[in-house]
């Protein structure tokens, strides 16, 4: 009985480690705005519980795939990083061989699951995210421009549109909509995180953009991109896609996004740096269930 | 403080009795004694409105309105918003001491948000005469206020959390999202009328696996009621399917939740939540099988509601209790991060 109570740890431990890799904290937001993709998608009622249920699935497990990869490719550069020091890889408690075949076994099950369960679109697009994101941002733009969040913002924009496709097989203008909210919102998320971390950056080589055009620029692009976020962020409403109840609590979640853009570019400090970032999670997943309050409370 | 915390107590203990007076409502058939909603036919109380429900009842004896069946669906609606604007209150209290540790504005938050779905969902019930989904996602509603509650509930009063090991910790997480898929296939069951599509046990007409179960249209979960997607009337096949599955589900979920509580037992402090598990988990099978086997009387389909909901309680309870050890690799997973960072 001892042994396998040891087994039991042990094996929960590698599970562990494993999970780590997929990074669920920051995917699960990426889940959340997918799922909301399907439940808009439907002019009226739910979609078909068995797609959102396969297309979640395969949308998490590729999701979780690419941040693996992400794992697998900058393991170099996280053992520089204190604050990624502790990730499964550089601590050795993974090897690389172990994590390209968890990571290739997790996105080709969640592949397969979108091929088989939901349509070839979602799993064509889904495919294109995890390159965008695992190859073309983590390989190419990261460590080559400052420009590289707002381009490699493009894939972390998709799962909105990933979560449309597999309800209607199609991509349409109001899907389109919910990628450029995201995509509008990943520079002034991003560049809050890395305006209090611009040390550890500069250390790593990687050319984020107060390393390379400093901090003063850095805050005046996060309230410009904050604005445009604004603006972008009521054009659900103009389209008609959605009513007054997300048009209140887009006005007043942008409201306090700009306020904190605000104080971050006239009085800087870390620690409202750090508020900034947290609270630019709140304010997405927020705007997100908003849409689909907005949505369901129409139709009623 | 103090108030605060008894405060949570009582909305705990209110959302208990909701939740079983609820599913005694819907027991009894009396789900639709008010046919219109919030009111009962526009009125405050069924005493003002006797005139219309004697109509009513005059007109089909059998039907779904009567006095009695009015009063039971009245009580379970102002239960449920007594309750309801109990957990603004707390959340508002909540807020004011959102500085200090433990407070948990944001779960009390989240419990106002979940109170205000959950009376959209009580009032669809109603307008939308019973759909099998709405009633479904009614009781899966209450049960999440029941956890949210429990484990504000447990933050408020600082309850002791023990460093566990890595296994158990996920295993006890597996096993409370286990039980609620399990309770949502027996909320399934009952909005579909389908307890006693099976009447013997173990085997389902005489069979082990009953090969004329419908799984195609047992799982449509946008419907009528009694109805297939495309409105055709839902067949006793359908019906032994879905039966089916939560007897599946009672196995595989009962045995994997008494191995959780085996292995809790074998540790001094998380013997006695693993013994009131075991217990729970007995007694809910039992109450499931005897069920079936005297055809639902109104007294023990009740207890297999609440038992359930008690069942919640011990699953939010150990998960609480049971607090992953910090360790490097998992703090990893914890720190503030971005996908590009």
């Amino acid at each position: 009985m001892r042994a396998s109570t040891l087994d039991l740890e042990n094996a929960g431990q590698r599970l562990r480690h494993f999970y780590v890799l997929t990074k669920p904290r920051v995917n699960s937001l990426i889940v959340f705005c997918a799922v909301i993709g399907m439940f808009l998608a439907v002019p009226q009622g739910l979609p078909s519980p068995g797609v959102v249920f396969a297309a979640t699935l395969g949308i998490a497990f590729v999701a979780g795939a690419a941040a693996a990869m992400n794992c697998l490719i900058e393991q170099r550069i996280d053992a520089q990083m204190a604050r990624t020091r502790a990730r499964p890889l550089p601590r050795g408690e993974l090897s690389s061989t172990e994590t390209l075949a968890f990571s290739l076994v997790l996105g080709g099950s969640g592949l397969g699951v979108l091929y088989a369960f939901v349509n070839a679109l979602t799993m064509w697009l889904t495919l294109f995210t995890f390159v965008g994101y695992a190859i073309v941002y983590t390989v190419f733009l990261k460590p080559r421009t400052p420009q590289n969040i707002v381009i490699g913002g493009a894939s972390g924009a998709m799962p909105p549109v990933l979560g449309w496709a597999a309800v209607t097989g199609e991509v349409s203008a109001d899907a389109l909509l919910l990628f450029l909210i995201i995509f509008a919102w990943t520079p002034p998320h991003f560049w809050a995180l890395a305006l209090y971390r611009t040390k550890e950056y500069a250390k790593a080589g990687l050319p984020m953009l107060p390393v390379t055009h400093g901090a003063k620029y850095t805050r005046l692009s996060v309230l410009l991109y904050t604005l445009i976020l604004f603006g972008v962020t009521l054009l659900p409403f103009a389209t008609r896609m959605s009513g007054w109840i997300y048009l209140v609590c887009a006005v007043i979640l942008g409201a306090v996004f700009i306020r904190y853009a605000w104080r971050l570019y006239v009085s800087y400090s870390d620690k409202l740096s750090q508020q900034t970032f947290r609270y630019s999670i709140v304010y997405l997943s927020s705007l997100f269930a908003a849409l689909l309050a907005d949505h369901y409370i129409r139709f009623q | 403080m103090k108030t605060l915390r008894r405060l949570a107590a009582f909305a705990l203990l209110l959302t208990l009795v909701v939740v079983v007076f609820g599913a005694y409502v819907r027991l009894s058939d009396a789900g639709l004694g008010c046919p219109d909603w919030p009111g009962c036919y526009g009125k405050a109380t069924p005493a003002h409105a006797a005139e219309h429900i004697l109509d009513a009842q005059a007109i089909r004896p059998d039907g779904p309105v009567s006095l009695p069946k009015a009063w039971k669906e009245m009580i379970h609606r102002y239960l449920a918003a007594s309750l309801g604007l109990l957990i603004v209150a707390i959340a508002v209290l909540c807020w004011r001491r959102r500085k200090e540790a433990g407070a948990g504005a944001g779960l009390a938050l989240a419990l106002v948000g979940v109170v205000v779905f959950q009376g959209l969902l009580g009032k669809w019930t109603v307008t939308l005469l019973l759909k099998p989904a709405i009633v479904t996602g009614h009781l899966l509603g209450g049960l999440t206020t029941l956890a949210l509650l429990a484990w504000l509930t447990f933050r408020l009063r600082d309850m002791r959390r023990v460093a566990s090991a890595g296994g158990l910790v996920a295993m006890a997480r597996i096993g409370l999202i286990l039980l609620v898929l399990q309770i949502a296939l027996g909320g399934w069951v009952s909005t579909n009328y389908a307890a006693l599509a099976c009447t013997d046990f173990p085997t389902c007409h005489g069979q082990w696996m009953p090969a004329d179960a419908d799984f195609a249209n047992a799982f449509h979960v946008v419907r009528e009621l009694g109805m297939t997607a495309d409105g055709e009337l839902l067949s006793n096949q359908a019906l032994t399917a879905i039966h089916w599955t939560h007897r599946l589900g009672a196995l595989i979920v009962g045995a994997y939740l008494l191995l959780l509580a085996l292995l809790m037992l074998r540790h001094r402090h998380s013997a006695p939540h693993g013994a009131a598990l075991g217990a729970g988990v007995l007694l809910q099978v039992s109450l499931g099988i005897a069920n079936v086997l005297t055809s639902l009387p109104l007294p023990l389909a009740v207890a297999h509601n609440a038992v359930a909901a008690l069942l919640v309680l011990i699953m939010v309870l150990i998960n609480y209790r049971l607090r992953r050890s910090t360790s490097p690799a998992w703090s990893a997973g914890r720190e503030h991060e971005s996908v590009y960072a």
